[in-house]
């Protein structure tokens, strides 16, 4: 194992190297060979994440971490290994302290709460989590209690957000000349408005963490709790996160079995004005300049007609949406040391989740207003059974687990929506001040999804030098049909410490080099929601009878009895070496993956179908990679210390297949299916698909017509000449269009580089992306005059006078950017002898978010390139504004 | 160990069950005369209206109504600048170049779902029937069949041949199309033997069988399947000859008529079931139209209730004009030139010397005005004035790109919709008794009669002057008339006139063999079949 310990600060992008024995959350040992990246970090609250999964980001060979905005509340996309589902599932399996959960989970727990992080991307870690491995696992221990004397500990911090980037849009001046100057209708209200900055505010966030640690000998506890308090940088945006955690272990029977018990839980609000990112920004980029900030003389908001696609960015921002998550876990683990190679462990625990969500949407941009409420809860009861057999004789060294696991969950939610407001008094506190409630605005469901599994796995190794490992898991779950529940899930590894031989022994560079080599399963659900093969009815529709209204039942789509897992097989090899004591060490590994009995919803014809939609498990895809790390510690005194680590990954993934046979009916998906698309005024319908997933090609390929250059139309305006591509002798945007490129980054790289000077230091993290385009839909609309006098147009736009729309490869660009994440600069102070009352104290400045080098020539090009949906790869005038962050943190021990 | 593993695994069976609380299982849901009923039969009436696009027989974009009207002289989507272009689906239509419209194939399956269903149907009342003997059903099966034969006509209608099938699970063998005469005769087959067993009752009318097949509806349909007998007896369209109406003979009740008098028969029928013509033409369009005396057959709304939405206002109307009655709109679909002309609309609007009395009724034109008779503005304050003659396929760019066209008027406004004015309390009107007399009219000119006095009490109703009833009277009346109300493509090809060029509008290459006179079939029920395009596709 390679550590890196600087006297302050303990980062690790450790490759672990030796044969590591993980105890796993739900309470087995699990013998791994494979590699498995494990990031630790003492000191991460300089970073004010709301989800601490963003401390990873950049950190791990293999994973892609993406903030889906800017906003305070932003999600993540994860990606292990890429994207492995058309339908679903792709997020990893989030196992916090035994709990499974997903990444919403995550945000329960304070990232000074966590003590490590475990990323499973091998064939044989993934295998062991069956049918929901498929997507990569993270394990997150947090801390726990120490055996020495109560500690106490506070982390904090205080800093504020910016904008530092807006869209340079015409002024008012220039709206007001360009109209007149064409003899254009103006509708000129005398003000000089920048809308942009009207939606934004100077953002404050504050974080702060309290943990107790206490123990002895025979047992310990920690109890912790957090408080962050995130701002937006658009007006209203506010994200406040309340989190606790709590855990107890004691030996009982003079060591004989041990005893965890945790509790971890949050309170997480969310408030904000931005209820549709796109008609946010896109109405605040382009709405007429010359509109006022103050209320009409009704109190709302003078309205445009001639802009019906977007709305007064103030009436907007008096939208509000809030959400209410409040999670809560409790966990208990019991380890019995039956025998001296025996060893039982029994694990349960309890989840309850539940999300609220208020909206309010005033009558200046829904008509009469509407109010929404509704209640999502997630309970979930699980519990595993293990029994390890560690057996050594000599340079033999046997391990052996039989596993048996169980899981309900309990999933319930109602939601009402009111509309028909008199005025905006009111809003979703006292929804029924809307008038109106309809049929479809009030709905509940439940649904009880259950799983069960059950698992053996053995290894051997000899001398420390060879290892071979196999495991067989199978897993049943509820949501399939009769004859499907089932499903199986083997994986073997092996590994070969050649550093062990005689022949390398002598090498004295060298000091550890290890191949090793994986095949496995794992499964994938997430495209397969609860009663999909039975033959159910719901509510459906309102219908008179006699002289009553009653709901009649039926079931909207077809139904597939047959549906199953996505299986996914993976083949994995690492090499991994420490050289020069462990001044050096690096690894590379490489995957190839295929995805089979893929989900995807294809169209078939009515009749014999009723409905002209089938989910069915037809189709593949493949993924493939290549992951190499590298640490090392370039400088090393007493007073200095300069350490780089890096990752790079290079990926790939493939659409195989999306065809076969459903019973004896041919189901075949076209070659060209659109993914993401351009919206706003003069794009609804047409030629305006930009991204699409194509047979043969990686998931995401950007398909347009090609744009030759920029043509007269000899009025002074110019339009999108488009090639003939196929030679049919007429240009159209409809079929002249060709593959121009990927919206997944072909590379990605990370590198973390911190250096220390005595009691200094300072680190640098930056991620980059590269080979991949992005489409600026952005650009394309706002330079189009035509446009106004609806909408703005960027400054520029007059002077190119551009008449057209139509989406060509003009707007392709060069997606590849280094983004510098953040820097931060850190003061341990010297305690002296003030190290009676504190025992540590630590100052840091961070800013995040501190430049990005790119040649893309929008916002910023850190727009969604990994999360295969409506965005993917376009950026469509749905980008916030470009932020910095400069927060100071203090971190005390006492 | 064995043992445990057993009982480990039935335990397993029972846990890894899905025992569901908010759904029913199928089978459960029709244990009643009162659940089949709902279940099997008003679930499928739910579908005669829609809220989604290419779903229901009206009130939706993209739907049947669409197909049947804005491919036609009468209404036309012109493209707005930044509105209404939506990929060219409304040119395509406009132009009849089908197979660029997208979501033609749509309807295809919204016909066939429901026909399915029909089918699902029949086999719950089957099934109901032999698990309770004592239990009549034999009304509801009469009812579900006059149904499934109502989508069977728009399916024929608009796709010429489709399969005549009756299995809820269908093989490929018994979704082999049938010939457009073969399906043809099957529906009228199956109306005339279900729909004595109808009610006599209203459909219209809010009670027991408000919104239902009745014996009002199945004569309408059978009426206008016998006035078209030329055009559904054709088997080949594209051959320039067909069959002649007076040579199709039909056994209405045991006597031989002609396709005209069986026309005609049916028209009796409806007069003597006590429809009638409403004294005010505007009446059946009212806010509370449910008790109009000429409306046969509607579509329910309720704009509280239901969710059946009635987008031809909405997406026509002006935004500002909208706004004023405290409604959305959004500034499409206008009357096309061939429509004002016909109307007697003149360039200068206040010219009314020719115009017939149902054009302000139909269409809003020239200055527009709120509800309160107070002229609407537009934002910059000047007042909205609908230009109709300034309507063309695309108007973006010039002075009236959001002006052009006469909007549709012709039901009263609900200043109380919900859904920003796509639910209202109008029914919409499918079938009308007025469309009856013109039936009747015609069907007597073509039998060689005269067909003067249903045709002109029609003029005479709204007070216009009347006129010879000639066929192109006839045409022109119906268009004045039903302006609007789904039926222009039916009467257009009907008079051979569908593929003709008019404003805006050049035939096609090869058109003059009115091949565009049916829709292509969908490429997966093609391939599924092994079934071959209509011709000319």
């Amino acid at each position: 194992m390679i550590t890196r310990l600087t006297a302050i600060r303990k980062w690790m992008v450790t490759v672990v190297a030796a044969v590591l024995v993980t105890t796993t959350g739900w309470g087995q040992n699990v013998a791994s060979i494979d590699s498995m990246a494990n990031v630790i970090d003492e000191d991460l609250t300089s970073k004010q994440v709301s989800n601490p999964i963003e401390a990873i980001t950049g950190r791990v060979a293999g994973v892609t971490v993406q903030k889906s905005n800017n906003g305070a509340a932003a999600q993540s996309a994860v990606r292990v290994r890429g994207t492995t589902s058309l339908t679903g599932g792709n997020d990893p399996l989030i196992i916090i302290d035994g709990v499974m959960g997903d990444l919403n989970t995550l945000s329960s727990i304070y990232l000074g709460d966590i003590e490590s992080f475990n990323v499973l991307k091998d064939a044989s870690e993934t295998a062991q989590y069956g049918s929901r491995g498929a997507s990569g696992v993270i394990e997150v221990k947090t801390k726990r209690g120490s055996n020495t004397g109560p500690t106490f500990n506070y982390n904090g911090s205080v800093g504020f957000s910016s904008v530092y980037k807006n869209l340079k849009m015409l002024s008012a001046g220039g709206y007001r000349d360009y109209l007149t100057h064409t003899g254009q209708m103006l509708i000129d209200k005398g003000y000089d408005t920048d809308w942009q900055r009207e939606i934004e505010q100077t953002a404050l966030l504050h974080d702060h963490h309290f943990a107790f640690v206490g123990g002895n000998e025979r047992g310990g506890y920690r109890v912790s709790v957090g408080y962050m308090d995130h701002e937006g940088i658009i007006l209203h945006d506010r994200l406040r996160n309340f989190t606790s955690n709590m855990s107890v272990h004691q030996q009982l029977f003079g060591g004989v079995a041990v005893i965890d018990i945790g509790m971890f839980g949050n309170i997480l609000k969310n408030r904000t004005a931005v209820y549709d990112v796109q008609k946010t920004f896109y109405s605040a980029a382009t709405w007429n300049p010359t509109f006022g900030t103050e209320r009409n003389a009704s109190g709302g908001w003078d309205g445009f007609t001639y802009a019906n696609q977007i709305n007064h960015p103030l009436a907007l921002m008096d939208s509000r949406t809030e959400d209410k998550t409040m999670h809560l876990s409790t966990h208990a683990k019991l380890t019995v040391n039956l025998a001296s190679e025996w060893r039982l462990t029994l694990f349960g625990a309890y989840s309850n989740n539940d999300v609220t969500t208020s909206q309010y949407l005033p009558t200046s941009i829904w008509a009469h207003g509407q109010a929404y409420r509704g209640t999502r809860k997630t309970e979930s009861l699980m519990g595993n059974l293990a029994l390890n057999w560690d057996h050594r004789a000599d340079a033999h060294h046997i391990t052996a687990t039989l596993y048996g696991e169980a899981q309900r969950d309990k999933l319930t939610g109602y939601c009402t929506t009111t509309t028909n407001f008199t005025n905006d008094q009111l809003g979703y506190d006292a929804i029924q001040a809307g008038a109106l409630t309809q049929w479809d605005g009030t709905r509940s469901y439940r649904e009880v999804p259950s799983m069960a599994a059950a698992m053996v796995t053995a290894s051997y190794d000899y001398a420390d030098r060879y290892s071979l490992s196999a495991t067989a898991r199978a897993d049943a779950s509820s949501r399939f049909g009769k004859n499907n529940k089932w499903g199986f899930f083997p994986s073997v590894s092996a590994a070969w410490t050649l550093s062990r031989e005689a022949w390398l022994r002598d090498v004295a560079w060298l000091d550890n080099l290890k191949l090793s080599a994986g095949y496995g399963l794992a499964g994938n659900m997430g495209g397969i929601d609860s009663y999909m093969s039975l033959n159910v009815l719901m509510p459906s529709g309102i219908v008179p009878v006699g002289n009553e209204a009653m709901v009649s039942l039926g079931n909207p789509k077809n139904i597939n009895p047959d549906l199953k897992w996505e299986v996914r097989r993976t083949f994995n090899v690492g090499l991994n070496a420490t050289m020069l004591n462990g001044w050096l060490s690096a690894s590379i590994d490489y995957y190839n993956s295929k995805t089979s009995d893929m989900l995807y919803l294809y169209n078939v014809s009515v009749p014999p179908f009723s409905f002209n939609k089938l989910l069915d498990n037809l189709g593949s895809m493949s993924n493939q990679g290549l992951e190499i790390s590298l640490g090392a510690t370039v400088l090393q005194r007493r007073d200095m210390e300069l350490n780089i680590n890096t990752n790079l990954t290079w990926q790939r993934n493939k659409l195989l297949s999306l065809s076969g046979f459903y019973n004896d009916y041919w189901l075949e998906a076209p070659t060209h299916v659109d993914i993401a698309s351009l919206n706003g005024a003069g794009f609804h319908g047409g030629n305006n698909h930009i991204v699409y997933q194509v047979i043969g090609q990686p998931l995401g390929v950007f398909y347009l017509p090609h744009c030759t250059g920029l043509k007269s139309d000899g009025n002074g305006g110019y339009t999108y000449e488009i090639a003939d591509l196929d030679n049919d002798g007429e240009a159209t945007a409809a079929s002249d269009r060709q593959l121009c490129g990927q919206a997944m980054p072909k590379v990605l790289l990370g590198a973390n580089i911190s250096f220390r000077y005595r009691n200094c230091d300072l680190t640098l993290q930056l991620n980059g992306a590269f080979g991949h385009k992005i489409y600026n839909g952005t650009a394309l609309t706002y330079m189009n005059v035509n446009s106004l006098p609806g909408y703005n147009v960027l400054a520029d736009a007059p002077k190119q006078n551009i008449v057209d729309q139509t989406a060509t490869d003009y707007w392709l660009e060069r997606g590849d950017y280094v983004n510098f994440d953040y820097v931060t600069l850190g003061w341990n102070v010297p305690m002296g002898r003030a190290k009676r009352w504190v025992d540590r104290l630590r100052l840091s400045l961070t800013v995040e978010n501190l430049a990005t080098i790119t040649g893309y020539s929008g916002l910023t090009p850190m727009i969604n390139s990994s999360n295969v949906n409506g965005t993917l790869g376009v950026d469509d005038k749905n980008t916030y504004p470009v932020a910095r962050t400069y927060s100071l943190a203090v971190s005390v021990y006492f | 160990m064995i043992l445990v593993g057993l009982l480990a695994l039935t335990a397993c069976e029972s846990y890894l069950e899905e025992k569901p609380s908010d759904r029913v299982p199928a089978d459960e849901a029709y244990k009643t005369r009162n659940e089949l009923y709902l279940n099997a039969v008003a679930a499928i009436y739910r579908d005669v209206g829609g809220s989604e696009n290419c779903q229901g027989l009206q009130g939706t974009g993209h739907g049947v109504y669409d197909l049947n009207t804005f491919t036609t002289d009468e209404a036309i989507m012109p493209t707005r600048g930044a509105d209404w272009y939506d990929g060219g689906y409304w040119q395509a239509l406009f132009l009849h170049k089908f197979e660029q419209a997208d979501g033609t194939g749509d309807v295809w399956n919204y016909l066939m779902k429901e026909i399915q269903g029909c089918n699902g149907s029949l086999a719950r009342i089957d099934k109901f029937a032999k698990a309770h003997p004592n239990v009549n059903v034999s009304d509801l099966e009469a009812e579900v069949r006059a149904l499934r034969a109502m989508f069977y006509f728009y399916a024929m209608d608009l796709y010429g041949r489709v399969p005549v099938f009756s299995s809820t699970s269908p093989s490929v063998a018994d979704l082999q199309v049938k010939s457009r005469s073969e399906t043809y005769r099957h529906i009228v087959s199956e109306l005339q033997e279900v729909a004595p067993q109808l009610t006599e009752e209203r459909s219209n009318l809010p009670g027991t069988y408000y919104g239902r097949m009745t014996q009002g509806a199945a004569y309408f349909l059978l009426a206008k399947l016998m006035l078209n007998a030329e055009v559904y007896a054709d088997d080949d369209w594209t051959d320039a000859t067909h069959p002649d109406g007076k040579s199709i003979k039909w056994n209405v009740n045991g006597q031989q008529m002609n396709s005209w008098e069986a026309t005609i028969c049916y028209c009796d029928r409806l007069q003597a079931l006590g429809y009638q013509l409403e004294g005010s033409f505007q009446r059946n369009f009212a806010v509370n139209n449910e008790q109009s005396l000429e409306n046969i057959y509607t579509i329910p709304m309720n704009k509280y209730l239901y969710d059946t939405q009635f987008i031809n206002l909405f997406r026509s109307r002006h935004y500002n004009h909208a706004a004023a009655m405290g409604l959305n709109g959004e500034n499409g679909s206008s009357a096309t030139i061939e429509a004002i002309t016909a109307f007697g609309l003149k360039r200068d609007l206040n010219d009314m010397s020719q115009l017939d009395p149902r054009f302000y009724m139909t269409y809003y034109a020239g200055t527009a005005l709120d509800l309160n008779g107070n002229i609407v503005l537009l934002d910059d304050g000047t007042p909205l004035v609908y230009e109709p003659w300034h309507v063309a396929l695309d108007v973006s760019g010039t002075a009236w790109e959001k002006t052009a066209g006469a909007r549709m008027a012709k039901y009263e406004v609900d200043p109380t919709g919900t859904k920003d004015g796509k639910q209202s309390d109008n029914d919409i009107v499918l079938f009308r008794y007025s469309d009856v007399l013109l039936m009747r009219a015609e069907a007597l000119v073509r039998n060689g009669q005269d067909g003067s006095e249903p045709f002109n009490a029609v003029r005479d109703r709204v007070g216009a002057t009347p006129r010879d009833c000639t066929l192109d009277n006839i045409l022109t009346e119906r268009l004045l008339e039903l302006a609007w109300e789904g039926w222009r493509r039916n009467d257009l090809i009907r008079f051979d006139k569908f593929t003709r060029s008019y404003t805006d509008r050049p035939q096609l290459p090869g058109e003059s063999n009115h091949y565009t006179i049916v829709f292509p079939i969908p490429g997966e029920f093609l391939t599924f079949t092994g079934t071959e395009q209509n011709p000319g596709y």
